[in-house]
C-alpha cells in the first residue's frame, strides 16, 4: 500500500469505526466533522425512512448518531432498515416504524449484505408488533402495533 | 469574441424535492444534477425532461467517484458517469478533489486529501481514468474541509493549480468553499482568489451554511450568508464566471426564500435575473 492509502484507510476508519484519529490532524476539528457526517447521514437516513425518524421525534438523530457511530454508511436505505431491524430485536422500534418496516419487508427482500430487490412472490411479514402482507406487488398492513 | 458563447449566467442545483420551483424559473439556463441520482438508461425524472427540452444546459455532478482515492477510480462508476453525460447532451462534467472510501469502507462524504505530490499524482491518474471514457470536459471542484492533514507540501493554490496543469481539467469554484475554509482556517480568501486560474473557471457554486461551536460548516441547507455573496461579487469582478449556481441540499425553504437567495446571486455577479 502507498502512503496514500494508509493515510486515507486510517482517516475513513477513524471517522466511520471509532478508530484512533491519525497523527498530526486536530481533534477537535476532527470530532466535528465526525459529529456533521453523522448527522448528515441520519438526514439522509430520515428521507428514505419517514416514519423511522418521525417515530424519535427529537432524539432521532441522537439514536441515529449513536447507532451509526461505529458503522460504516452501507448506503441510506440500508442503513435505516438495519437500525430498524435492530431496535425491532430490542422492542425499541415505535410503533409507526414498525408499520414502515413491515410493509418494505413485504414488498422487498433484503438479506442485511446485499441492495434490497423486489419480491417475486407474495409474503407475510410480523415484525415489532405490525403484521404486513403483499400479494402481487400490494401491501396491505393487517395488524398495527398498539 | 464571435465564437465564444453566450455566457450562462445564474443557475441552480435541480433536485427532485424543488423540480416544481426549478422547472418555473423563466430565464434559467444553467442547471446542475447529482450524477448518482440519474439513472443511466431508464426514464429521466419529469422536472429533469421538462428542462432539457426547454433547452437548459444539465451539468451532471459526481459525488461519488473518489477522484482523489489512492486506488483507481472503479470503472462501473465512470461508465454510468458517461452515460448520464450522454444522456443529458452535456457540455461538461464535474467531479470533487477529494476522496470519499478507502480500504473499502465508505466514509459518506467528500474527504479531504493531504496536500502532497503523491495526492495530485492520485487525482491526475483518476481523471486521465475518466477522461477515456468521457468525451466533454471535466471540471474539478476543491471542498471544504473542516481539518488539514500534517506536513502538506503545497499550499492550497499550488495544489489545486497543480491539479488543473496536469489534468487539463477545468476548475468548479466552490465560492461557499473558499469562504469556509478561509474562515475556519483564518486565510484571507481574497489571496486565494487572486492566485486560483480564475480563467479556468467552468462554473461557480454558491452556498449556505453555519456555525457551530466556532466552526463554519458548508451545510447546503442553510441561507446564502452576506459573505459568500460578497465574494461573488469579488470573484465577478476579478473574472466573471460563464455560470453560478445555487446549491441547496435539504431543509428547503419556501420558493420566495429560494427566489431572493437567485436574485441576490444574479445582482452579486451582474447578471440578469432568472426569476
Amino acid at each position: 500500500m502507498s502512503g496514500l492509502a494508509d493515510q486515507q484507510a486510517a482517516l475513513v476508519a477513524a471517522l466511520t469505526s471509532g478508530g484512533a484519529v491519525p497523527a498530526g490532524i486536530d481533534g477537535a476539528r476532527f470530532e466535528a466533522a465526525r459529529v456533521a457526517l453523522l448527522r448528515k447521514r441520519a438526514g439522509e437516513v430520515a428521507r428514505q425512512w419517514p416514519m423511522l425518524a418521525a417515530g424519535h421525534g427529537t432524539r432521532w438523530k441522537l439514536t441515529f448518531a449513536e447507532w451509526a457511530a461505529t458503522r460504516p454508511s452501507q448506503g441510506s436505505l440500508r442503513d435505516g432498515w438495519d437500525l430498524a431491524r435492530d431496535l425491532a430485536a430490542r422492542d425499541a422500534l415505535p410503533a409507526v416504524a414498525a408499520v414502515e418496516l413491515a410493509e418494505r419487508e413485504v414488498a422487498w427482500h433484503y438479506n442485511g449484505r446485499n441492495a434490497p430487490s423486489s419480491r417475486r412472490g407474495p409474503a407475510l411479514r410480523a415484525t415489532g408488533g405490525a403484521v404486513a402482507v403483499q400479494l402481487s406487488g400490494r401491501v396491505w398492513t393487517l395488524r398495527r402495533p398498539s | 469574441m464571435a465564437d465564444t458563447p453566450p455566457p450562462y449566467g445564474v443557475g441552480i442545483g435541480w433536485r427532485p424535492e424543488i423540480a416544481g420551483f426549478v422547472e418555473g424559473l423563466p430565464g434559467l439556463r444553467f442547471a446542475e444534477v447529482v450524477a448518482e441520482s440519474v439513472h443511466a438508461h431508464g426514464e429521466l425524472p419529469p422536472g429533469l425532461q421538462v428542462l432539457l427540452d426547454r433547452g437548459v444546459t444539465v451539468v451532471p455532478h459526481g459525488v461519488r467517484l473518489s477522484l482523489g482515492g489512492a486506488e483507481p477510480v472503479d470503472p462501473e462508476r465512470v461508465t454510468h458517469f458517461a452515460a448520464v453525460a450522454e444522456r443529458l447532451d452535456a457540455p461538461l462534467v464535474s467531479e470533487h478533489i477529494a476522496f470519499v472510501r478507502a480500504g473499502g469502507v465508505e466514509a459518506g462524504h467528500l474527504l479531504p486529501l493531504p496536500r502532497t505530490r503523491e495526492a495530485v499524482d492520485a487525482v491526475v491518474a483518476n481523471v486521465r481514468r475518466v477522461r477515456e471514457q468521457i468525451p466533454v470536459p471535466i471540471a474539478l471542484e476543491p471542498i471544504a474541509a473542516l481539518f488539514d492533514w500534517p506536513d502538506e507540501e503545497l499550499t492550497e493554490a499550488q495544489f489545486i493549480g497543480e491539479i488543473l496543469d496536469r489534468s487539463g481539467a477545468l476548475l468548479l469554484l466552490d465560492i461557499a468553499n473558499v469562504y469556509a475554509n478561509a474562515r475556519n482556517r483564518g486565510t484571507d480568501p481574497l489571496e486565494l482568489l487572486d492566485q486560483l486560474p480564475l480563467d479556468r473557471v467552468a462554473y461557480v457554486h454558491v452556498a449556505g451554511g453555519a456555525e457551530h461551536q466556532g466552526l463554519y460548516h458548508d451545510t447546503h441547507t442553510d441561507a446564502v450568508p452576506q459573505p459568500v455573496l460578497d465574494l461573488v461579487g469579488e470573484l465577478s469582478a476579478r473574472q466573471r464566471p460563464p455560470a453560478l449556481m445555487l446549491e441547496r441540499d435539504g431543509d428547503y425553504p419556501p420558493a420566495a426564500a429560494l427566489t431572493a437567495e437567485l436574485d441576490a446571486i444574479a445582482r452579486a455577479s451582474g447578471y440578469p435575473s432568472v426569476t
